[in-house]
């Protein structure tokens, strides 16, 4: 009997109520998105790097190494000299070890050298090998591998030549050297998909003609004869290692650590992303703040509301009371209306959310390399929409005190 | 210039020496480090900890009974299911487990000799000998531990409780690294909350 009175007094005030609603509906949205994002960023920098048990490279913070050689954020402080790497790769430890140099650009790509064994060893999403899509991996020394946003982007195919440029952003191109696709990696959702693949040796045939940063003028090498050269790596800006077992990691990071040749860094890359999630995570709380912030204000728009309509309603009040009805009756009735108000706003909120999600995943996947995973509405959000819905009840129950105040008196003095 | 030359002369005749560096690892109070790496019923762990923290001071035994807390202490550390409590559903028992003092006593790999070189740039007279100073002012002490531990059912290592903070009430906080099949992560162990659970 109340619930009838109190869904069809809501339905009386449509307008009202439905706006009270929208507001509830776009906080929740909101507050979900923000979480939505939070852990689809999380959960895709943890999905870059899988089976890699140490990332070794020139000493400097653990959280910039891991930047730059997996993320392809910032750039190295140092290089490592070819002769400690092959010191470290012929340590009894290892079981792998994959080289990667940094450095060069293709357009707004980054070109990366590494050797055959990047293929076989470099692990995403919880052990998932790369897969090449159409083509083969590099054979020649002027061949090259592109990540699918490269060729997407690019619009390039099998065979087609690409022209390495020297540093990033560099208007100096290595024009001689031109390179040729030679495979096309499937999509990974890594930074790989926005990565040009080079051989090590191909790294060393760009700069054969350059000396000091510049290119020595009028001096060309023809291809020819850089392919007879040597060319041997001179340095790698990061490894790859895998170990043999687990227990030797530690020894075999201690030992990069503290070898003496050179200055070198060895981390755990999960440890080195918990660092930056430590740094990230202030971010994160700030942000989830501003939207439960919002979350709040909505809800106390609602009281407001009801506080409103409790003018417009005190002869409805009145009459209740008039004919029977206890205060505890009215103050039940203004909360399970704003309950509902609350469950709708919640549960539209969901939905907007799930619309959003559909809308914005291609776009956000395109200008971020961010996959934002729909899974059906897990704990997480029913926690939410439980949490809305009893702070809702509460923020009503102020106005809701009051009407079990007033109503009687209140109602029957009303002389308009 | 003129003294340098000596040395310059010096580090020339002596290869071993010519790409010599210098530098010094951090170095904190209070707080320890365990590596711990789990691999099928094996468990190897590390520890570390400033030796201010296990016997209270860091210059080189002088008395007795510094030396007397250091014997106590390593022995203490050789023992490392006392301190580190792992559930017992795990049935691991102690296979190899080795404890001693780095930088106060014996020279080992740690940063000390790169320090006297430092030194021998100031005083020319200083020879060149590597390895001298064992008590140089820079004098961290650290307590090394490693250890081999095998477990019946390793599936059951679903935490440790850290006695440790009981049996050396100078530590603070034990940094934790963790590696597992699944990948490597870090804790922080606190005096405060001396249990660590490992989490998914």
């Amino acid at each position: 009997m109340i619930a009838r009175l109190a869904l069809a007094s809501l339905m009386a005030r449509a307008l009202t109520v439905g706006m009270t609603i929208l507001a509830i509906a776009l906080s929740v949205a909101l507050f979900l998105g923000v979480e939505k994002v939070r852990t689809g960023a999380k959960a895709s920098f943890a999905d870059t790097i899988s089976e890699t048990d140490l990332i070794m490279g020139a000493r400097s913070g653990s959280v910039q190494l891991l930047l730059y050689s997996v993320f392809r954020i910032g750039n190295a402080t140092n290089n490592v000299t070819w002769e400690s790497y092959q010191d470290i790769a012929a340590r009894p430890e290892i079981d792998w070890i994959v080289p990667i140099s940094l450095g060069d650009s293709h357009r707004q790509f980054r070109v990366m050298g590494t050797s055959q064994a990047f293929f076989d060893h470099y692990k995403y999403r919880q052990g998932r090998s790369l897969e090449i899509a159409d083509g083969a991996p590099m054979e020649d020394l002027f061949d090259a591998v592109i990540g699918a946003d490269v060729a997407a982007t690019l619009a390039y195919g099998i065979g087609d030549p690409i022209v390495v440029a020297h540093g990033l952003a560099s208007f100096t191109e290595h024009e001689d050297q031109p390179f040729r696709v030679s495979g096309i990696l499937a999509k990974t959702g890594t930074p790989v998909d926005r990565t040009v693949i080079v051989s090590m040796e191909a790294i060393e045939a760009i700069h054969v003609d350059w000396q000091s940063g510049a290119q020595v003028p009028g001096q060309s090498t023809p291809v020819e004869v850089i392919r007879e050269m040597d060319l041997t790596p001179k340095a790698v800006t990061a490894a790859l290692i895998g170990v043999q077992s687990p227990l030797q990691t530690f020894a075999l990071q201690r030992a990069i650590n503290t070898y003496g040749e050179e200055p070198l860094l060895a981390i755990l890359p999960g440890v080195a992303l918990q660092e930056l999630w430590g740094i990230v995570g202030i971010a994160e709380t700030a942000l989830l703040a501003v939207s439960s912030m919002v979350v709040v204000t909505a809800l106390i728009g609602m009281m407001a509301t009801i506080f409103s309509s409790l003018n417009e309603r005190r002869r409805e009040m009145a009459i209740f009371r008039a004919m029977g009805a206890r205060p505890a009756t009215i103050l039940g009735m203004l909360v399970f209306e704003a309950m509902v108000m609350a469950v709708a706003g919640a549960l539209i909120g969901v939905a907007l959310l799930y619309l959003g999600l559909v809308i914005a995943q291609p776009i956000v996947d395109e200008a971020f390399g961010l996959w934002l995973p729909i899974v059906a509405p897990g704990l997480r959000e029913g926690q939410v929409v439980v949490a809305v819905v009893g702070a809702g009840a509460i923020v009503s129950l102020l106005p809701a005190i009051r009407a079990y105040r007033m109503s009687l008196a209140d109602g029957m003095m009303v002389k308009s | 210039m003129k003294p340098t030359l000596p040395i310059i002369a010096l580090v020339a005749a002596m290869p071993a020496f010519a790409q010599e560096t210098r530098s010094l690892g951090a170095h904190e109070h209070g707080v320890a480090a365990l590596n711990i790496a789990i691999d099928g019923a094996l468990v190897a762990m590390e520890f570390r900890a400033p030796g201010a923290d296990i016997v209270g001071f860091e210059y080189a035994a002088e008395s007795d009974a510094d030396r007397a807390a250091i014997t106590a202490a390593i022995g203490l550390l050789r023992a490392p299911l006392d301190l580190f409590v792992l559930p017992a559903a795990a049935g691991c028992i102690v296979t190899e487990a080795d404890a001693d003092l780095e930088g106060g006593m014996a020279d080992d790999d740690h940063d000390d000799h790169d320090h006297d070189h430092d030194q021998a740039h100031d005083h020319e007279d200083d020879g060149h000998d590597d390895h001298s100073d064992e008590d140089h002012e820079a004098g961290h002490t650290e307590f090394h531990a490693t250890y081999l531990l095998t477990c019946d059912d390793p599936e059951a290592l679903s935490g440790i409780s850290f006695a440790y903070f009981e049996t050396f009430p100078n530590a603070r906080e034990v940094e934790v690294q963790l590696i597992t099949s699944s990948g490597a992560q870090a804790f922080e162990v606190e005096r405060a909350s001396p249990t660590l659970e490992f989490g998914p």
